[in-house]
């Protein structure tokens, strides 16, 4: 006959809390994880990074040819540095002047170069105006 | 104006239904009838014995179904069946205190 | 009409305060005509949310542009299902409906529940009162679907992608499934206030908890399905914060309904339930929070917006009072008995619960991780899809394995050879699968192959349950009807397994290949021989501006035979867009799907094209997700009579 073992369950509890944890921390030490910068911030930060901000100005070039996709991003909220774009790949739905958008990418001598873009889906956009 | 009736018939009828306990004549008590701590014990054991009589059950099928072989299920079965026992005794020994 | 909204939305407010006031005056004096006012205010709340939902709607259907809100999230054009609809596409409306189903639910619940459990009632009622006094608030004083304006001539109108039937069914599955966790944890906190820690409350709530837990994954599957078909990246969740905010609640919610078996049948862990169910509340209120307050970077930008702070506030609030009240009544959820053999159901659903809450605390650590870096460091840092994947697969791959060896063991104890006698078939086919699958080529991915043995071991067990059972009491109807909440369970576990083979086929069999094709190329790919037959351009002029569709005709042979399209459509007001081209080939379930990813020069046009095998198991599994949870929850008139029974004995 089993008597009945004294909680093994806190035991089994403790030891997969402990194995869960050491699991999360080595794999955060050792797995990069990305920084998120803005246009503000992002200065002085090497490899690999995402910049999220909003496209201003004149979109130019083609992302599929060599030069690439050129068009500068800043703050969403507010002024901010202005950081030159260049990319390569598809481009995502609804980019345009005036989205907000998310790069990723590295800054290369002043330019940011980037290879993977996803534009930020609006849950409402302005009318044109309405009197 | 059609809107601050409405809304004013809304908040007349928000009062009325919140009053109503208060407006309406009744014959019991003001005081809630919660379960005394008798009761309690009582709930108790009546759990003790759904709960120990479901066990069987649940042995029972596992059995029919093949989940658990004969050896197992003569081994299992007895302390069960004790379990419920019990359990049914100690209600009829509530249920005569009460009577 | 503007003013009635507002006026109702006032009465809302009162009535849920009073409810929460004059309840916890009631339950503490013991008076009970307050008690039954509290009771009667909830279910006022109700009438007059109804009122202000009501006003809404109309004015959504009716184009009331001097609603801002109307004006917002609508446009004349708009068909009129989707005008009603954006009732829950903007922020006040969707608390709107937060707040109309949480008092919907609350009062049917406590109606329903008010002479059976009337000791716990008297403290649910105050409970649920609280959380609609937050909403309520939120609603009249932060953020009024009815702010008005000056008519304006049109309304700015719904993005096109969310113009969309799956839009149409997805947020309020998900808010019957978010704010259907309320009443669990309402009947929690009532049994802890009430000091009636016993499984009342948990039997009492069962069915709430399982509608909520079903609508909740339900609803996810419709949004992954519509980010499949419409915003056409080839994929179906991304790990992106606001996925993740319907899927931690959920997760905890799937850990509660099996450990609340164990407390049902042992009187054990009664301690822990109430800590997951207030997890899962928490997580639900805590998820709107981080997708409201614009605080992560997510691809659905809600406009940041002032509610975050509010519901930062009540989280805290809520875990603080969730906390507190455990604390305080763990005399009473000390356990009768112990947990016996780490051989038995009770520790394999024990196992169970410690992999669920962990995946749910890694996705929360991935999720708040950006915050405390940010904190922390002064720059954010984010969890990519490489930390989510490998959790999942640490974490989901053992539970689909406890999913087939869990049912087969024995309450309390089961000897290992008794155990592997059961096993034998499973085991048996599982390997016999593996074999199959490694000789037709699933070989290229170990956590594919993995995924599918245990899949095949899985699927095995559940059908030896059927045929078992089948052979015990004559008929599968029988033994179905007679153990709803045990074979109900099987056909959801059987709905999971569908799901976790269509993800792994999808994801980790699937070719997905960037072609560039002129008009009259051919290309192959995976089985199918695809030609690009030629491009169509359709031009059109609308009141938000001009657009031009180009639409490249594809026909393909080899595995299937069809013609498909796919879609470039560049909007002066939107930017680019894309709609893309699925063949379904429905004997192998699998999804070939077109992107027009590029036009280049020359006529020459680049595509992305993707083979997914087995994807269409994923949305199957959905159906039948809700068929076995409706099976399970279905009502039984004996359980029902026995509890009458065992309450009017216990009151004597």
């Amino acid at each position: 006959m089993a008597r009945p073992i004294r909680s093994p369950a806190r035991l089994v509890i403790a030891l997969s809390v402990a194995a869960v944890l050491a699991v999360f921390l080595i794999y955060t030490a050792l797995h990069g994880t990305t920084p998120s910068l803005q246009p503000s911030n992002l200065e002085g930060h090497a490899g690999t990074v995402a910049l999220t901000g909003k496209v201003i100005g004149k979109v130019a070039g083609n992302a599929d040819q060599t030069q690439g996709l050129r068009f500068r991003l800043h703050n969403i909220n507010g002024a901010s540095p202005v950081v030159p774009i260049v990319y390569h790949g598809s481009v995502p739905d609804l980019f345009k002047t005036g989205r907000d958008v998310n790069v990723t990418g590295e800054l290369v001598n002043g330019k940011f170069m980037a290879t993977a873009m996803t534009t930020k889906c609006p849950s409402k956009y302005t009318a044109t105006a309405s009197t | 104006m059609t809107g601050l009736i409405v809304g004013a018939l809304v908040a007349v009828a928000a009062v009325v239904i919140v009053s109503l306990p208060f407006l309406l004549r009744s014959d019991e008590s003001d005081e809630l009838q919660l379960t005394t701590s008798r009761g309690e014990a009582r709930m108790a054991l009546v759990e003790e014995r759904d709960r120990a009589l479901s066990a069987l059950k649940e042995l029972e099928f596992d059995h029919r179904t093949g989940k658990i072989d004969d050896v197992d299920y003569r081994e299992l079965v007895g302390p069960l069946r004790r379990a419920a026992a019990a359990a049914l005794q100690a209600l009829d020994a509530v249920d005569a205190d009460r009577s | 009409m503007a003013e009635v909204g507002r006026a109702a939305l006032v009465v809302s407010f009162a009535l849920a305060l009073y409810a929460c006031v004059a309840g916890t005056m009631a339950a503490l004096g013991r008076e009970r005509r307050l008690a039954d006012s509290a009771r009667n205010a909830l279910v006022a709340c109700f009438g007059s949310t109804l009122v202000a939902a009501a006003v809404l709607a109309t004015a959504l259907v009716r184009h009331d542009f001097t609603f801002e809100y109307v004006a917002s999230h609508t446009s004349r054009d708009l068909p009129t299902i989707y005008s009603l609809t954006a009732f829950w596409g903007g922020e006040e409306g969707s608390l709107l409906l937060w707040l109309l189903v949480l008092t919907g639910y609350g009062a049917l619940a406590v109606m329903l529940n008010r002479k059976l459990l009337s000791d716990l009632i008297v403290w649910v009622v105050p409970v649920i009162g609280g959380i609609a006094t937050f909403f309520a608030f939120m609603l009249f004083a932060v953020a009024s679907p009815f702010n008005t304006q000056t008519r304006a001539i049109d309304g700015a109108g719904l993005v096109p992608s969310l113009q969309n039937p799956y839009m149409v069914a997805h947020p309020p599955m998900l808010y019957l499934g978010y704010v259907g966790l309320t009443i669990p944890f309402a009947f929690a906190a009532g049994a802890m206030l009430s000091g009636q820690t016993d499984e009342r409350w948990i039997v009492a709530t069962r069915r709430w908890t399982l509608v909520a837990w079903m609508f909740l994954g339900f609803g996810q599957i419709l949004g992954a399905h519509w980010a499949y078909v419409e915003v056409g990246w080839g994929g179906y969740y991304a790990w992106d914060p606001v996925e993740n905010a319907a899927l931690m609640p959920w997760l905890a919610a799937t850990a509660f309904l099996h450990s609340v078996m164990i407390q049902e049948r042992k009187g054990m862990l009664k301690v822990w339930n109430m800590v997951l169910v207030a997890f899962a509340f928490n997580l639900s209120l805590f998820g709107t929070f981080l997708t409201r307050s614009g605080v992560i970077e997510s691809i659905h930008s809600f406009a940041k917006s002032s509610i975050g702070g509010w519901f930062l506030g009540m989280v805290v609030v809520s875990t603080l009072f969730s906390v507190a009240l455990i604390i305080w009544r763990l005399p009473l959820l000390r356990a009768r008995t112990k947990l016996e053999s780490p051989l038995s159901r009770e520790a394999a659903f024990l196992y169970n619960n410690l992999l669920f809450v962990a995946l749910t605390l890694t996705i929360f650590w991935g999720e708040i991780f950006p915050i405390l870096t940010q904190l922390f460091e002064g720059v954010s840092r984010t969890m990519g899809r490489p930390y989510f994947d490998f959790f999942l697969r640490v974490f989901g791959l053992p539970l689909v394995l406890l999913m087939g060896i869990g049912p087969l063991i024995a309450w309390r104890r089961t000897s290992v050879h008794a155990l592997l006698n059961t096993l034998v078939w499973p085991i048996a086919a599982a390997l016999a699968a593996g074999i199959a699958l490694v000789i037709a080529g699933a070989g290229s991915s170990t956590p594919g192959l993995i995924a599918y043995t245990f899949s095949a071991f899985v699927l095995a067990t559940i059908v030896l349950e059927f045929v078992r059972g089948t052979r015990a009491t004559g008929s599968v109807f029988q033994l179905v009807s007679r153990n709803r909440r045990r074979y109900g369970g099987y056909i959801v576990h059987a709905a999971i397994v569908l799901f976790v083979i269509g993800v792994a086929g999808s994801s980790a069999y699937q070719t997905n290949e960037y072609r560039q094709l002129r008009p009259g190329d051919s290309t192959t790919l995976d089985g199918y021989h695809l030609t690009y037959n030629g491009l169509q351009r359709i031009a059109s002029v609308s009141e938000s501006g001009s657009q031009t569709q180009y639409r490249a005709l594809l026909s393909f042979s080899g595995r299937a035979h069809g013609t498909l399209a796919t879609s470039l459509i560049d909007s002066s007001s939107l930017g680019p867009s894309h709609q893309v081209g699925i063949h379904t080939n429905w004997l192998r379930a699998e999804d070939l799907y077109v992107i027009l990813s590029q036009r280049l020069d020359g006529n020459a046009i680049r595509f992305e094209i993707l083979v997914k095998p087995l994807v269409n198991l994923i949305w199957i599994a959905g159906y039948v997700f809700v068929f076995g949870s409706l099976v399970a929850l279905w009502p039984d008139a004996q359980e029902q009579r026995r509890l009458v029974a065992r309450l009017a004995f216990a009151r004597g």
